[in-house]
């Protein structure tokens, strides 16, 4: 229990007194000494967050192969994971190596494979989303007919309908050009502002040693 | 004319001023917070997921330590740890998605807390936190292992984009319910065109405080609201100043 204690203690201290060094080099003259720790922390975060990728492919790894391992719902989708994460890793390797010969002398095939497989499947899956929104509209008046949800569904209307290139509903083009300049930015603004008066208030409970996700 | 070190602490020092009273204020009298239905209906679901042996998906999206999205990530991973209290008498774990390598450990921790609280360590392991790379592959990624494990519901709080329609189709399909916050503007609008509960704003950084929260925490909700009325009324006073 004492133990406990001390390192709930511990972790508390390390977090209030980072926290107040950051703030203070952060938003000190550059070159003083507290400026320069701050660079120096942001530094090392930088490293940890370059070693922390390895931890994140790693961890993919292992749960797929957990998966494969016991047979689990899916498991086919874990073996084509894997083996595509070996393939690149392999294609990357060789690209360092400089193997590639004739037409491919010179070439990247890891970045070619990328551009090739995942942009174009991002670049797919993208193009799905108006659909998926258009059909959430739907589906949320189905759900419930709420003033909001009457007014989301008509501003969905009015931004696609104002996007056709028809003379005929150039009175919605505008529209949805006001719709935009005036309520969406009110409500964009509104939206970011209460984003960021929560943070601040939550950033505040972190650097007073309240929040309990720093202990141990 | 102020710059900007010296608002950031003017800004800190209101701030804890605020939350100081606002827990002295918690303390001695019962503060009675605004209802908010998603944080009605966390607890509804953490008990259906227990009682039919399902799991929950919780999802941190991009939000991650280092960022800008820092404190975004530290209160997700918050409300994740009150909720996983509750499931880990349970030996479906949660589930618990993210981008961000940086935040993982964080993510492994806040459910090992949880089954280290409620001395059920045996059930616990460290791979139901689960890394995926950013953008649409995350989306597809979280939102097919979510349905593999059928998942009963999906809690997506944290910084997402317009991929969460991605996530929120899939659970819709397999009749999971959606619960959705995002810190992004376009994440916000398909949460709340998807989901069966949204969370706007800054009502997400408030949840510690309605999911049994300290004074302290049901303070900070006060010092928002402070914060929130010194911004209206500078909002105004720059408006009649520009008349």
């Amino acid at each position: 229990m004492n133990n406990h204690r001390l390192l709930h203690f511990l972790s508390s201290l390390t977090v209030i007194s980072v926290g107040v060094a950051m703030l203070v080099g952060l938003s000190s003259d550059w070159g003083t000494p507290a400026a320069s720790f701050a660079a120096f922390v942001l530094r090392l975060v930088t490293v940890i967050a370059a070693v922390a990728v390895f931890v994140g492919v790693f961890n993919l790894l292992a749960v797929h192969l957990g998966r494969l391992a016991r047979s689990e719902r899916g498991w086919p989708y874990s073996l084509l994971a894997l083996l595509t994460a070996a393939g690149v890793i392999a294609l990357r390797i060789l690209d360092r190596a400089e193997v590639w010969s004739g037409d491919l002398e010179g070439e990247q095939m890891s970045a070619r494979a990328f551009e090739a497989v995942q942009v174009s499947l991002e670049s797919a899956l993208a193009g799905l989303l108006v659909f998926f929104l258009v059909y959430a509209a739907y589906r949320l008046m189905r759900r419930q007919v709420t003033i909001w949800s009457v007014l989301f569904t008509l501003a969905v209307l009015v931004a696609l309908v104002g996007w056709i290139p028809l003379e005929e509903t150039s009175a919605l083009a505008d529209a949805r050009d006001w719709l935009v300049r005036v309520p969406v930015s009110a409500g964009a603004r509104g939206i970011l502002i209460g984003v960021g008066l929560g943070t601040v208030a939550a950033g505040v409970r972190v650097l007073t040693g309240q929040d309990r996700s720093i202990r141990g | 004319m102020i710059d900007n070190s010296e608002l950031i602490w003017v800004v800190v020092a209101i701030t804890f001023a605020a939350m100081m009273t606002g827990r002295f204020i918690a303390r001695r009298f019962t503060v009675r917070l605004r209802p908010i239905r998603a944080y009605e209906t966390l607890p509804v679901l953490a008990a259906d997921a227990v009682e039919s042996a399902k799991r929950v998906h919780f999802s941190l999206g991009d939000s991650a330590l280092g960022s800008a999205s820092t404190v975004t990530a530290l209160v997700s991973a918050e409300i994740a740890y009150r909720m996983s209290e509750r499931l880990a008498i349970s030996r479906q774990l949660p589930l618990l998605t993210l981008t961000s390598p940086m935040t993982l450990p964080l993510a492994q921790d806040t459910l090992r807390r949880a089954y280290l609280y409620r001395r059920t360590m045996d059930y616990y392991r460290s791979s139901t936190a689960v890394w995926y790379p950013p953008g649409l592959a995350f989306a597809a990624g979280a939102a097919s292992l979510s349905a593999d494990l059928d998942a009963d519901s999906n809690i997506l709080l944290g910084r997402f984009g317009t991929n969460l329609a991605l996530l929120g189709e899939s659970a819709l399909r397999h009749s999971q319910t959606v619960i959705a916050h995002s810190d992004l503007l376009e994440g916000q609008a398909v949460a709340f065109a998807q989901a069966r509960e949204v969370l706007l704003g800054e009502e997400l950084y408030a949840g510690p405080a309605y999911l049994g929260g300290t004074a302290l925490e049901r303070g900070s909700v006060l010092a928002q609201d402070v914060l929130r009325w010194l911004v209206i009324l500078g909002i105004i006073a720059v408006a009649l100043q520009a008349i």
